[in-house]
């Protein structure tokens, strides 16, 4: 980029606040805090500053493209690492959404950085279908990870083991059950409605004569993944009482479908865009959608 | 400036012998009243808690006053003989008294090292003295830094942040661990052994208001429903309270366990849906079969799971200690070169007062010389004169600092007072 900003710039501030957050864990360190909100912060105006100029450089299609797609929702993660470090400073949020927001930046690499979309008239179904499935997968990144920590602060619990640190504290069973409990149907809900609007869009071009491919390796995660969401949150609704441990292990395995869709999504020559490092052509793998402009990293 | 403290603590003085030097809130205001009339000269702070009575004692010049007409005072107040309190008596004075009291404010010489109230307390015997008068400059500096101090341990060492008793450590690293909140959470207390009413008082402290207690004979399960503003419930009820409980305390006298696993997972589990459910066995034998932990949703503790953990948290404040003496060790350091510079106060304004007198007169000389002279031309000359003064004392300042960390730098002193003709 000209300003000298490169994604290497936000991912080591990031990187900086995940290693004070793990040394915190390990020794006490009474600027932990300040540490952590300094770091996350510079990474989030650097990451604002990054995205700012990729709107610039492609006014007309602006993050549209599957590798803005990750940076943004690395962008929308981080700046809820930093709320959460606010608002609950005791607690090592940090250690599990910073991981996180590292591995969508990674995940931003490899992935197409061409814009999938410069018809007009699709142009509004398709944001609302990449921010809705954007939003979706952050609410299961988050219900993964707040599954996880119960899994791990219940594991401690039934071994009577004491805080793994004074530095080192997850929030209560209780709290990851109401977050792990909002997570899944809010998935489910915006999930449902991406892939929905994605069809939309689909039909909406002008030259789509094979109506939806469900054999597009994207298409088809995305479809069982829906389903699996749905069969989720119907166990959830049905069992009601269900909760805790199940509901834990029900988000894990949502979020081993959401990296496989991810990874059809940044690695398969797809509808959705090619992988950077693959030697093709932008657009038109599936005879459908036009990239507009090149790779501009 | 001198500083005296008279005393008895749980180190050195038995129970009886704190129980007859007590002072109450009331006394605590009488008492300072009252030997603000007999030592006019003396500025007085008087901490007492459970574990001790300590009266502090500073003047700043004249007369300064004797450990034993100090404790005197205290020992008259009460009417206790001295022969009585005979070696159990602590006297300590300057720089012991100012190390005693920030090692007393930052827990240091607490029974249960680290434990967080004695702050709050040295700060109310403060406040109290202050708002009677009897608390001047010299202990308003030094109670202020030793509450620095005591912060400083605080924040910068691990001391306080490993509980060390049981009721503590159930709730704090364990029970909250489960629980967000306590207030909308069902306690059920089973039995009604000492160390329930002692966890109940935690729970309380953590915000725990819907309690319920069952136990066999009824009157003792009332009378202690009642003092937590709780309900009683028959023996009989035992299977339909734990269904609706989030957390029980085990704290019966019964010879085997009241809580069987097989008779739990039949009658509780099935209805309770994996609901967390904490329990404390705080009984010994134990009230709770230890198989029934081993339930999907049950975090079960027994009396030894949290006596590990104290342990393990004593192990953790010892090795803290090192680094909370080191801090305590620096202030009171530095607050002994502040004090020192402070009574060094006259002579550095005496000396800057010999300056400026000659520097006035001499501008004054100077303009009249000079009678066409701009304003910025006599600004200019002025802040040269300024800082000419200023560089000039500058060195002796220097030294006197130095000077004032090994202490009171009385031979320097003198030195500037003949140099100067300061007495003059």
């Amino acid at each position: 980029m000209q300003s000298g900003v490169h994604i290497y710039c936000f991912a080591a501030s990031y990187a900086a606040a995940l290693a004070i957050e793990a040394l915190g864990a390990w020794r006490h360190l009474p600027w932990r805090r300040r540490g952590v909100v300094a770091a996350t912060g510079a990474g989030i105006v650097a990451h604002t500053w990054y995205l700012g100029e990729r709107v610039a450089a492609t006014p007309g299609a602006a993050l549209v493209s599957p590798h803005d797609w990750y940076l943004s929702a690395a962008w929308l993660l981080a700046a809820i690492t930093l709320a959460a470090t606010f608002y609950y400073p005791s607690r090592s949020l940090g250690v599990f959404l910073l991981p996180a927001v590292l591995a969508l930046i990674a995940a931003s690499l490899p992935a197409s950085a061409d814009p999938v979309v410069s018809n007009s008239a699709t142009r509004f179904w398709s944001r609302l279908h990449a921010g809705l499935l954007m939003l979706g997968s952050l609410a299961v990144l988050i219900g993964f990870l707040s599954g996880l920590m119960y899994l791990l602060q219940s594991w401690r619990l039934k071994r009577k083991a004491a805080p793994l640190s004074e530095g080192f504290r997850l929030p209560s069973l209780e709290w990851l059950e109401k977050v792990n409990g909002r997570a899944l149907p809010a998935a489910a809900v915006l999930v449902g409605l991406g892939f929905l609007t994605g069809v939309i869009v689909r039909w909406s071009q002008a030259d789509a004569r094979g109506g939806v491919p469900w054999t597009d390796p994207v298409v088809l995660s995305l479809g069982v993944w829906v389903l699996w969401l749905l069969v989720a949150e119907g166990f959830r609704l049905l069992y009601p009482a269900a909760r805790g441990q199940k509901v834990a292990y029900l988000s894990v395995a949502t979020f081993a479908l959401l990296v496989l869709t991810l990874a059809a999504f940044t690695l398969t020559t797809s509808l959705h865009g090619e992988p950077a490092a693959a030697d093709v052509t932008p657009g038109d793998a599936a005879g459908l959608l036009h990239p507009t402009e090149g790779d501009p990293r | 400036m001198s500083l005296l403290m008279v005393g008895c603590n749980h180190r050195a003085a038995g129970v009886e012998v704190r129980e007859q030097l007590a002072f109450n809130g009331s006394q605590v205001g009488e008492a300072l009243d009252r030997w603000q009339q007999t030592l006019p000269e003396t500025e007085l702070v008087l901490i007492s808690t459970c574990n001790r009575v300590e009266l502090y004692a500073a003047t700043a010049g004249g007369e300064a006053l004797g450990p034993d007409e100090l404790a005197a005072a205290m020992l008259d107040y009460h009417g206790v003989a001295r022969d009585s309190v005979n070696g159990q008596l602590t006297k300590l004075a300057d720089r012991a008294v100012i190390a005693h009291l920030f090692h007393v404010a930052a827990s240091l010489d607490s029974m249960v090292v680290g434990e967080p109230q004695i702050l709050a307390q040295v700060k109310e015997a403060y406040q109290a003295a202050h708002e009677l008068g009897t608390a001047g400059p010299v202990l308003h500096e030094l109670f202020q830094t030793a509450l620095h101090a005591a912060r400083r341990v605080h924040n910068e060492t691990d001391l306080h942040r490993h509980r060390v008793s049981i009721p503590s450590v159930a709730i704090a690293d364990f029970a909250s661990r489960v629980f967000e909140r306590f207030d909308d959470k069902r306690v059920l207390v089973l039995g009604a052994g000492e160390m329930a009413e002692e966890t109940l008082r935690y729970l309380k402290d953590a915000g725990a208001r819907n309690i319920h207690v069952v136990n066999r004979n009824e009157q003792r399960g009332r009378e202690l429903a009642e003092a937590w503003a709780g309900a009683y419930h028959p023996w009989n009820d035992l299977w339909e309270q734990l269904i609706a409980a989030d957390l029980v305390i085990g704290a019966t006298a019964a010879a085997e366990p009241v809580v069987g696993a097989a008779q739990f997972a039949e009658r509780v589990a099935p209805r309770r849906h994996q609901r967390p459910l904490f329990m404390l066995d705080l009984a010994v034998p134990r009230d709770f079969d230890p198989a029934v932990g081993e339930e999907i949703g049950v975090y079960l503790y027994s009396l030894d799971d949290l006596q590990v953990a104290c342990e393990r948290n004593r192990r953790e404040r010892a090795k803290a200690l090192p680094a909370a003496e080191k801090i305590l060790e620096n202030e009171v350091d530095r607050y002994l070169a502040a004090a020192h510079h402070r009574a060094a106060a006259p002579v550095i304004t005496g000396l800057r007062r010999n300056m400026e007198a000659p520097k006035q007169a001499e501008l004054t000389r100077l303009f009249n010389k000079l009678p066409d002279l701009d304003d910025a031309a006599r600004t200019e000359i002025e802040r040269f004169a300024d800082r000419l003064v200023n560089k000039l004392l500058h060195p002796p300042m220097e030294s006197l600092r130095d000077a004032s960390r090994d202490g009171p730098p009385h031979g320097l002193l003198d030195a500037l007072r003949r140099l100067f003709h300061l007495d003059d």
